[in-house]
């Protein structure tokens, strides 16, 4: 990663990524720190209110904390069901083991309305809509796609010699898979975790389709809040979800190192 | 070992393959393979490149399933019994360490897969790394060793658990020259010490002839000869097998029975043919006089002669090489140094002569 400097061109090329990737948060921290009642760019005044205000707002707070249970448990559950399937379709290869993992990986290339509407009509019919079993349910077909191929990625880069190697001094497979394969898939998993975590935490259209007056998730809470009301209070709430996403990555990548996971592939 | 005589009352070695065979669609890898290896022994795979000897190996080793054929050991089939069940050490071609173990965490793998004691296992670890000349890096990672070093951990790891069978693919080939011949004493010694039945493959046919008690030919997934060093050398079974160990000309000529016609010259072989053939002979076989005058004949039975010209002529330290043209075609010849004659010069004219049962014959494609 640092053993070359790198080009002006390819600087002046990332730079300008960034600028367009940060440009959203750029406009957003000013906002949220506005004491107007209405959004307006750039804000009159300037105070702490609607950060006060968020604490206030019973339905939002109950609404983060349905999420963040949420994104946990699906990224659990992502995990428990990726790692396996990973395992059989890369290492053992059955007969068909491409097609199942095509089949699989599927949902990522539907758009997540289309995905919705399909679930919405399955759900109704189980009794499953505005329940936290559905919205679970909902997420890990999003999820589990996802961990299957960074996963699938991070297994594919690790040589089967070494796994062989293991083989040959004596390991039987669950051992190979415990003292060889999980520890070198390690920065992948945590990827996973971290990719599965953020992904559930931040899905809205899916989101939409499953939730009701009963239960609903942040994003949900926020599109809700922005149809009905034009105060900066969203503009307060994005900027604390950007510091705690920046934690969670932050967090792995320093218990187990991201960018090892994504450079490298694991 | 009580298993040693029912495999010997079958006929069969220690390590036998019976028609062993592994096809990747319609290409046969390899085709028919057939041996038998002794208690003990050491047993060179020799062969270019692609010529399936790492295939072999993973198939003895139950990495790779057999499309056909059997593999046995002491008269036990291991043929469908998994790798982790044969006690086979492996180096492999790639090193394949455990990059998230130490040096020392990648030689006691093997030992605590046999739930050895732990004061047993740090011991045995400590002598293999003395053994590998590694004693001062069995805290490092991997990653933090040089090439060299990292084949001679492998080595360690795959002979650290005694196995009572050691594949090694290429165990040398990052070695410097001194290491390397370091190392192949090194291993001679602990495998003779072990008892090891051994199957070492290699490219280079020095360390195969010099370090093995036997050689296993291989070309294009195929067994072309097994034999001892000698053997190959002075009985080649084949032309590929002639060429491909050791220096060798090669003259295309048509055998008529006894003899082999050459332009005006008539040869022999050891053996009658006819139809196209090819003679070879080694170059040292061939002694060369000056003069057109014929060399006396030798008590060590009937010799082929023709004679020519020298057309180049290179010292190298202790042979002189020449190429002589005889009969239309350039010949290699070597000499000795040793006893001081002048060199011959280009364009002196020469007599070769060389022994009848030095020469070596083979049917040729027309
Ligand atoms: N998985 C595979 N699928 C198809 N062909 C293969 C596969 N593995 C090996 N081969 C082919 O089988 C042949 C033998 O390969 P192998 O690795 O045994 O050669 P080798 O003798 O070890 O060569 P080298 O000396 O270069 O290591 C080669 O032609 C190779 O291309
Ligand atoms: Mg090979």
């Amino acid at each position: 990663m640092d053993e070359r400097p790198a080009s002006p061109t390819l600087t002046i090329l990332a730079s300008l990524a960034f600028v367009f990737l940060l440009a959203p948060v750029v406009i957003v921290l000013p906002l949220s720190f506005s004491g107007d009642a209405f959004m307006a760019f750039p804000p009159q005044s300037w105070s702490a209110r609607w950060y006060a205000a968020i604490f206030s707002h019973a339905r939002l707070i109950e609404a983060f904390f349905v999420s963040l249970g949420l994104a946990a448990t699906v990224t659990a559950l992502s995990l428990m069901i990726a790692l396996p399937a990973t395992y059989a379709l890369v290492r053992l290869r059955p007969p068909g083991a491409e097609a199942m993992f095509s089949l699989f990986t599927a949902p990522l290339l539907l758009p997540t309305i289309v995905l919705g509407l399909a679930i919405l009509i399955v759900f109704a019919g189980l009794g499953l809509l505005g329940t936290w079993r559905g919205l679970l349910l909902a997420h890990l077909v999003v999820c589990t796609p996802y961990a299957l191929r960074v996963l699938a990625t991070s297994l594919a880069n690790l040589p089967a010699d070494v796994e062989q190697a293991a083989a040959t001094l004596g390991a039987r497979p669950a051992t190979v898979f415990r003292r060889v394969t999980l520890p070198l898939m390690l920065p992948g998993v945590a990827a996973t975790g971290a990719l599965c975590f953020l992904v559930s935490f931040d899905e809205t259209v899916l989101s939409l389709f499953m939730t009701g007056p009963r239960i609903s998730t942040l994003p949900v809470e926020m599109f809700h809040h922005v149809e009905s009301r034009a105060d900066p209070l969203v503009a307060a709430v994005s900027v604390l979800l950007v510091g705690f996403t920046l934690l969670v990555v932050v967090l792995v990548d320093r218990s187990l190192g991201l960018g090892k996971a994504f450079l490298k592939g694991g | 070992m009580a298993g040693a005589t029912s495999a010997d009352a079958a006929g069969e070695g220690f390590l036998s393959l019976r028609g062993l065979t592994k096809r990747y669609g319609g290409f046969a890898a390899v085709d028919d393979l057939s041996l038998d290896i002794g208690k003990g022994e050491l047993v060179a795979f020799l062969g270019p490149s692609g010529c399936g000897k790492t295939t072999s190996l993973r198939m003895i080793a139950g990495l790779i399933e057999a499309s056909a054929g059997r593999i046995a050991v002491d008269g036990r089939d291991l043929t469908h019994v998994p790798t982790y069940e044969r006690d086979m050490g492996m180096v492999f071609q790639s090193y394949a360490l455990f990059p998230h173990m130490s040096v020392a965490g990648n030689l006691a793998f093997g030992l605590e897969m046999r739930k050895l004691a732990r004061a047993e296992i740090e011991r045995r670890v400590r002598e293999a790394l003395a053994l590998v000349h590694l004693e001062a890096l069995g805290d490092r990672k991997p990653a933090q060793l040089s090439g060299g070093q990292q084949q001679r951990v492998a080595l360690a790891r795959a002979l650290v658990i005694r196995p009572s069978i050691l594949l090694l693919d290429e165990p040398l080939s990052n070695l410097d020259a001194k290491l390397r011949d370091d190392m192949r004493a090194e291993i001679r010694d602990i495998q003779t010490r072990l008892k090891a039945t051994t199957i070492f493959v290699t490219h280079d046919q020095m360390e195969a002839l010099t370090m093995c008690d036997r050689v296993a030919v291989m070309n294009r997934g195929r067994l072309e000869q097994l034999g001892t060093p000698e053997d190959l050398y002075e009985r080649p079974a084949s032309a590929f097998v002639a060429t491909f160990v050791g220096r060798i000309n090669r003259i295309e000529a048509t055998a008529e029975g006894d003899v082999v016609r050459l332009g005006g010259e008539a040869l022999r072989a050891a053996r009658s043919a006819h139809g196209p053939v090819e003679l070879m002979v080694r170059p040292h076989r061939i002694e060369m006089s000056a003069g057109a005058a014929a060399p006396p004949q030798a008590q060590d039975g009937p010799r082929n002669m023709l004679s020519g010209r020298v057309a180049r002529s290179v010292f190298a330290g202790d042979l002189q090489h020449y190429e002589v043209e005889a009969a239309g075609r350039l010949l290699s010849v070597e000499r000795s140094t040793v006893s001081h004659e002048p060199p011959l010069r280009p364009g002196e004219a020469v007599t070769l002569s060389w022994r009848v049962a030095d020469t070596f014959m083979f049917e040729r494609a027309s």
